[in-house]
């Protein structure tokens, strides 16, 4: 196997709240292989977000990571001194997010916005910047580059939004993009040019990809590896062809089940039964139990461990002694 | 005779700033559309295109600019309130966000009587108590929890609570504005289950208005695929799904990723 980027070890983050204290992400670790995409797929609230803040430091103060060890090139990121942080965030690890309007500074045009980018980070002369960010934007895609830099972020659609949101973060070559939802607010025809160019682009600068996204159709798109997580924690990772041919686990297996098709029209979806525990919601054993079309007694009294085979990472005691 | 009758609606938001000259958008630009009874009408196309404000149209929230629609044969321009209210009775909606769409203030009771009082029905306390059961039962809730408030459901069984609301005065037109696109993606599945076996119990006609195109698979009779304010193409789904006309269905449907393609 490949060489992690990074690495993350049983991390814990826990949000303080009026109503308590509810653990967001609870013991989760996982490897992100050099020059992959990794795709991160789970529901809403199941921590997507929260474990992709903890790996440059952005989480909201009312967060705390509790424990773990978040590893890249050899350090750990959660014990880093700020300055140290700052030097990885952005030129070495840069993160995308779902509203690229909202990312934009809106009084800015996009020329300077980029400039800005490049020269914080690098010593280069006014017009040197303004080049690149011209070769930037046409490398995203966007046509007559050079007019489009004077324009502001109202001037673009939201697709074209994100481009730059993407252009700005490949502008220093991180080892490393974080993208959180980056095509969940665009349409389909958007969304698959986006995921082209991310695919593209890491080809290319052979760059490491952590892709968050709720939606598994996505995930086969683009990953080559997929994490499933279920409240905050992992439940099985694997090879993306592995993961949606054979799914080892019962929650992944309901997932992929349950998932309408636009090549055939079926009588019933075979869905999963019940809801998402909540936010808070203390729970015994395994997180999926009461869900679980295969629970053993077991399940119920205690969490299942992950079980590793060859690339395959399952946490579910029927891959015990597997 | 068509549930929903559209036809050559058009319909243009206008502002008036407080200053300067007054801003016109048209947003749908001739619409031709037809409803059948007891079918399910699924319209799809990309944000923007205009699919909420012909909804809001149908539902008489926004004024038509020009065109007509007509509901069961009556054309609704022009009807006096009380036969709007008849007329609207029939037809009732589901949001897309049930945290937004049910008021946090008021129990289970009080948000699925609202209706009936309006229309004053079930004036008998324990007979309408009875009968709000049955709708609980109905969207495979229990009973019990007619007393207990929104915040206390997750978003799937808020969307069951949506729904119960939407068939108390038992209509005959469901409108379905992007139903389980907030929802967790482990309850969309029951959630779309759910819709299927009431519309078909109760033989309801349905505009399901939804932007992805395997949902529209699962659950339309006919498809309708709407590109900036236009109808491009209305057919029944499996004509649209294996031999689309339009170019843009076309494009639409190569976009839609999907697991079995990446493969
Ligand atoms: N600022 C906050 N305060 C309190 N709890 C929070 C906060 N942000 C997130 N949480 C909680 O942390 C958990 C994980 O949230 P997170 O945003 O990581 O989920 P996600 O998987 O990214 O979901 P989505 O698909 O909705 O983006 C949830 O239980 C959520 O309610
Ligand atoms: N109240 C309004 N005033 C002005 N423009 C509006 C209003 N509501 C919607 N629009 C605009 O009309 C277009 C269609 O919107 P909408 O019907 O919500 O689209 P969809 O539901 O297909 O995503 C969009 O350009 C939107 O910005
Ligand atoms: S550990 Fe038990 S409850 Fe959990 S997924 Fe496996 S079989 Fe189901
Ligand atoms: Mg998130
Ligand atoms: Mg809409």
């Amino acid at each position: 196997m490949q060489a992690p980027v990074l690495q993350v070890e049983g991390l814990q983050v826990h949000f303080r709240t009026d109503l308590g204290v509810i653990p967001a992400v609870r013991g989760l670790s996982y490897t992100l292989p050099k020059g992959k995409v990794v795709a991160v797929v789970g529901e809403s609230g199941s921590g997507k977000t929260v474990q992709a803040l903890s790996i440059l430091n952005l989480l909201p103060p009312s967060a705390r990571v509790e424990s773990g060890k978040i590893l890249y090139q050899g350090k750990n990121l959660l014990t880093l001194r700020p300055k140290a942080l700052r030097q990885i965030r952005g030129r070495k690890i840069a993160m995308i997010f779902q509203d690229p309007g909202a990312s934009l500074n809106p009084v800015l045009t996009i020329g300077e916005q980029l400039c800005e980018t490049l020269c914080a980070h690098q010593k280069i002369s006014k017009q040197t910047a303004r080049l690149r960010a011209a070769k930037l934007l046409s490398q995203v895609g966007i046509q007559e580059a050079e007019k489009r830099l004077n324009e502001y972020p109202f001037q673009f659609s939201g697709g074209m939004c994100q481009r730059v949101m993407i252009a700005m973060a490949l502008a220093l070559h991180p080892d490393i993009l974080i993208a959180d939802e980056p095509t969940t607010a665009l349409d389909v025809t958007v969304q698959a040019q986006i995921l082209k160019l991310i695919k593209d682009l890491q080809r290319q600068n052979a760059m490491s990809v952590l892709f968050i996204t709720h939606n598994l159709a996505v995930a086969a798109q683009v990953a080559d590896e997929v994490l499933v997580l279920y409240a905050g924690q992992c439940m099985e990772q694997a090879p993306a062809v592995d993961l949606f041919k054979n799914p080892l686990h019962p929650y992944t297996q309901g997932l992929l089940n349950s998932l309408a098709s636009v090549r055939q029209k079926v009588e019933k979806l075979p869905a999963i039964a019940g809801n998402p525990p909540r936010p808070g919601e203390v729970l015994l054993g395994c997180p999926f139990a009461l869900r679980c079309p295969k629970a053993l007694k077991k399940c119920f009294e205690s969490c299942p461990p992950i079980y590793e085979n060859g690339a395959r990472r399952t946490r579910c005691f029927l891959q015990e002694g597997k | 005779m068509p549930a929903i009758q559209v036809k050559n609606l058009c319909k243009t938001y206008v502002r008036r700033p407080f200053l300067g000259a007054k801003v016109e958008k048209p947003v749908l630009t001739g619409i031709d559309l037809t409803l059948q009874s007891g079918q399910v009408l699924g319209l799809v196309g990309e944000s923007g295109c205009g699919k909420s404000t012909l909804c809001k149209v149908l539902l008489g929230i926004e004024p038509i600019t020009s065109g007509s629609v007509e509901i069961f044969g009556e054309n609704i321009s022009g009807l006096s309130r009380t036969s709007w209210k008849e007329l609207r009775r029939k037809m009732q909606v589901i949001y897309q966000d049930p945290y937004a769409s049910l008021d946090p203030r008021f129990s289970v009771y009080q948000l699925l009587s609202e209706p009936l009082q309006i229309h004053g029905l079930y004036p008998n306390k324990s007979e309408r108590k009875k009968y709000l059961r049955e709708l609980l039962t109905a969207v495979q809730l229990d009973p019990v929890i007619l007393d207990r408030y929104p915040h206390e459901f997750s978003g799937g069984q808020r969307q069951r609570i949506a729904i119960a609301r939407a068939l108390a005065l038992k209509p005959q037109i469901l409108i379905a504005d992007e139903p389980v696109s907030a929802l967790d993606v482990s309850v969309q599945a029951q959630i779309l289950n759910l819709l299927k076996t009431i519309q078909r119990e109760r033989k309801l006609s349905v505009l399901f208005v939804t932007h992805d195109f395997a949902v529209a698979r699962f659950l339309c009779d006919e498809i309708a695929v709407m590109q900036q304010g236009k109808i491009v193409e209305q057919g029944p789904a499996e004509q649209i799904f294996e031999h689309p006309q339009h170019g843009y269905t076309q494009k639409l449907l190569s976009a839609v990723p999907s697991v079995e393609a990446a493969l």
